[in-house]
């Protein structure tokens, strides 16, 4: 089986600074591979060796995407190959242009069976990307899936459901978007990071996929920093525990809170 | 593009906020319905203009229909879709979307329509800020669906023919969960990794007998520990919850969790780390250790 998965090089929002007008400054964001997608590469890597097939992980982001550092991280985590694309406009580009650009990198990969994403993006997070992209190739798509296994000429998910876990048979090529705990990410040693330096990356440009760049359809018309409810901010010293509970439980009775 | 709105249901009626957002869009709404037929009455009582249902299937699950409802939403060139947060929906959303070629956003506070243009305030970046943006084409909006609507007149219920993809429900497995609903509580203790086992939950159960409280939980102990069902945490991917009390254990309040609770009225935090995060978010801080804290305030309830 070829088992593509969907990886996302980028920073974590808890890093960011916000200024009082709501400029976001994440020069001192550290870039990474987004938080679920080793779930991802995981649960593919499983797959591929049940089915005695391969993994080959799509990006598409700006330069840093294709740097050596953010395809050695991918590839030592069990991934066989990889596709980058790579193009300035990918930066800041919202979930429609980057499921295009996927779509456009899954057509060139070719017979692909399955393709695994992860829950969500650690910056924009919307748990889009895999189901517009599976919308693009015209495949059904399952999200918070929890396992995939070959069988029944194609593959079984189990996802969850309101009360319960649903296991789907599915036949034909497939997008499944994970769940956080879906799979236990192996850690990369010493020896998965030299081997994955010897692993091919190919890198493609938007016009490698006949695509326009990614220019973004929404104007941005203001921005701000997030009212936040003005809290107490009242600290109980908690030397004496009894004590302490005993004082939150008055406030909290004499506020109305209880 | 006409000015039209769509509605996408898939499988549940909790659409109360997609109707109301709908509605305020001054346009005709008409709403896609995968599901039971029961599902497609209940959706044609809502208050929405049309209903157009894609037909029963016992096996189908409701993504099978994804395509289905991409080509019939599609053709009708809608300027704004909405549909809520379960999985099964933003499939439907997504293929939606991907036929159009529509800008997706999540994280909506308000939506209206000035002139051509499709005006969202939205949370950005796990709510660190907040921005005005506008659309000219077709956009489509993940929102939180909210409760079932009240009933009003119901309109007919269209039915079209629709050919499911190549996906059946092979097997159904209970959870060894009960299914509760978070966002109802007033009261709710909430807890974290701060907690070392699975068995300490009889601690934070004692304290929400106590306090009258549900108890909810952070994201690792729903996802990855399963301590906890996962209709029980809340955060940005999980329950947004506006609580009068909201008593956090154990939870450092990272920035997506404490999207999902910053509404609540008054927020009491329990931590052993003077600088957790979550102080500068609580009304009432206790810096100590949640083992012999929390058996301390639930003995002061009592
Ligand atoms: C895209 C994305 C979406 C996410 N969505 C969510 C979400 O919806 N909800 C969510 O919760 N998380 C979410 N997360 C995860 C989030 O970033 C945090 O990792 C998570 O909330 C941390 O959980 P925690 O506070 O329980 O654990 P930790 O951050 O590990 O904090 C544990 C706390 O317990 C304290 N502690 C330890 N021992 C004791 C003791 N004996 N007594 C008292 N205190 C003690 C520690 O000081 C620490 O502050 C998301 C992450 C990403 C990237
Ligand atoms: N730029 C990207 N390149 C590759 N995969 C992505 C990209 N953005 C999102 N994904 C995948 O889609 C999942 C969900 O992302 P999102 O819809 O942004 O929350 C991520 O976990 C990734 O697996």
């Amino acid at each position: 089986m070829r088992v593509a998965v969907a990886y996302k090089w980028t920073s974590d929002p808890q890093e960011a600074s916000v200024g009082t007008e709501g400029s976001i400054d994440w020069s001192r964001a550290k870039a990474g591979l987004s938080q679920y997608d080793p779930v991802a590469i995981e649960l593919a890597r499983r797959l591929a060796d049940e089915t005695g097939g391969e993994v080959v992980g799509v990006t598409a982001g700006a330069a840093a995407a294709g740097s050596p550092i953010a395809c050695k991280t991918a590839l030592s985590r069990g991934v066989d190959r990889l596709v980058v694309v790579t193009d300035d406009s990918l930066g800041g580009a919202g979930t429609t242009a980057v499921a295009e650009v996927l779509a456009a990198a899954v057509r060139h990969i070719g017979d692909v069976d399955l393709v695994v994403t992860g829950d969500s993006s650690m910056d924009i997070g919307a748990k889009m990307v895999p189901t517009v992209l599976a919308g693009l190739l015209g495949w059904p798509a399952v999200a918070d899936v929890t396992a995939v296994t070959s069988g029944g000429g194609g593959v079984h998910v189990e996802r969850e459901a309101p009360g319960g876990v649903e296991v789907l048979e599915i036949t034909g090529s497939a997008v499944v978007a994970a769940t956080a705990d879906a799979a236990v990410p192996r850690v990369p040693g010493m020896r998965d990071l030299l081997a994955a330096g010897k692993k091919p990356v190919e890198h493609l440009q938007l016009s490698d996929l006949g695509l326009p760049d990614a220019s973004s359809q929404v104007t941005v018309r203001a921005s701000s920093r997030p009212d936040t409810k003005v809290r107490k901010g009242q600290m109980i010293d908690a030397a004496d525990p009894e004590a302490a509970a005993g004082e939150l439980v008055s406030a909290l009775r004499l506020s109305g809170a209880l | 593009m006409s000015t039209d709105t769509w509605i996408v249901v898939g499988g549940q009626p909790g659409i109360a906020n997609l109707v109301e957002a709908a509605r305020s869009l001054d346009a005709s709404v008409t709403a896609a319905v995968v599901g039971p037929r029961s599902l497609a009455d209940s959706v044609a009582a809502s208050g929405v203009d049309r209903v157009v249902w894609f037909g029963e299937d016992r096996e189908a699950p409701v993504e099978a229909y994804a395509t289905s409802v991409a080509a019939e939403v599609a053709a009708a060139e809608p300027r704004v879709l909405l549909g809520g947060r379960h999985p099964a929906e933003r499939v439907l959303l997504g293929a939606v979307a991907a036929s159009l070629r529509a800008v997706v956003l999540t994280g909506a506070q308000s939506v209206s329509i000035e002139g051509a243009d499709v005006v969202v305030v939205q949370a950005v970046f796990g709510g660190i800020a907040e921005q005005t943006v506008a659309v000219t084409g077709p956009l489509a909006l993940v929102l939180d669906g909210g409760a079932v609507p009240p009933l009003c007149d119901p309109v007919p219920v269209e039915e079209v023919d629709a050919a499911p993809m190549a996906m059946t429900v092979i097997e159904n497995r209970p959870s060894e969960f009960e299914v509760i609903d978070l966002a109802a509580a007033p009261r709710v203790v909430c807890v974290g990794r701060g907690l070392k086992a699975e068995k300490d939950l009889t601690l934070i159960e004692s304290l929400a007998g106590a306090a009258k409280a549900e108890v909810a939980c952070s994201r690792p102990l729903a996802e990855g520990l399963s301590w906890l069902g996962k209709d029980r945490y809340v955060g940005s991917s999980g329950q947004h919850i506006a609580p009068e009390l909201y008593i956090a254990v154990g939870i450092s309040g990272q920035l997506q969790h404490m999207a999902g609770v910053r509404d609540a009225v008054t927020i009491v935090a329990i931590n052993s780390d003077p600088e957790a995060p979550i102080f500068a978010e609580a009304d009432y801080g206790l810096v100590g250790d949640l083992y012999t804290l929390v058996p301390a305030i639930t003995d002061a309830l009592s």
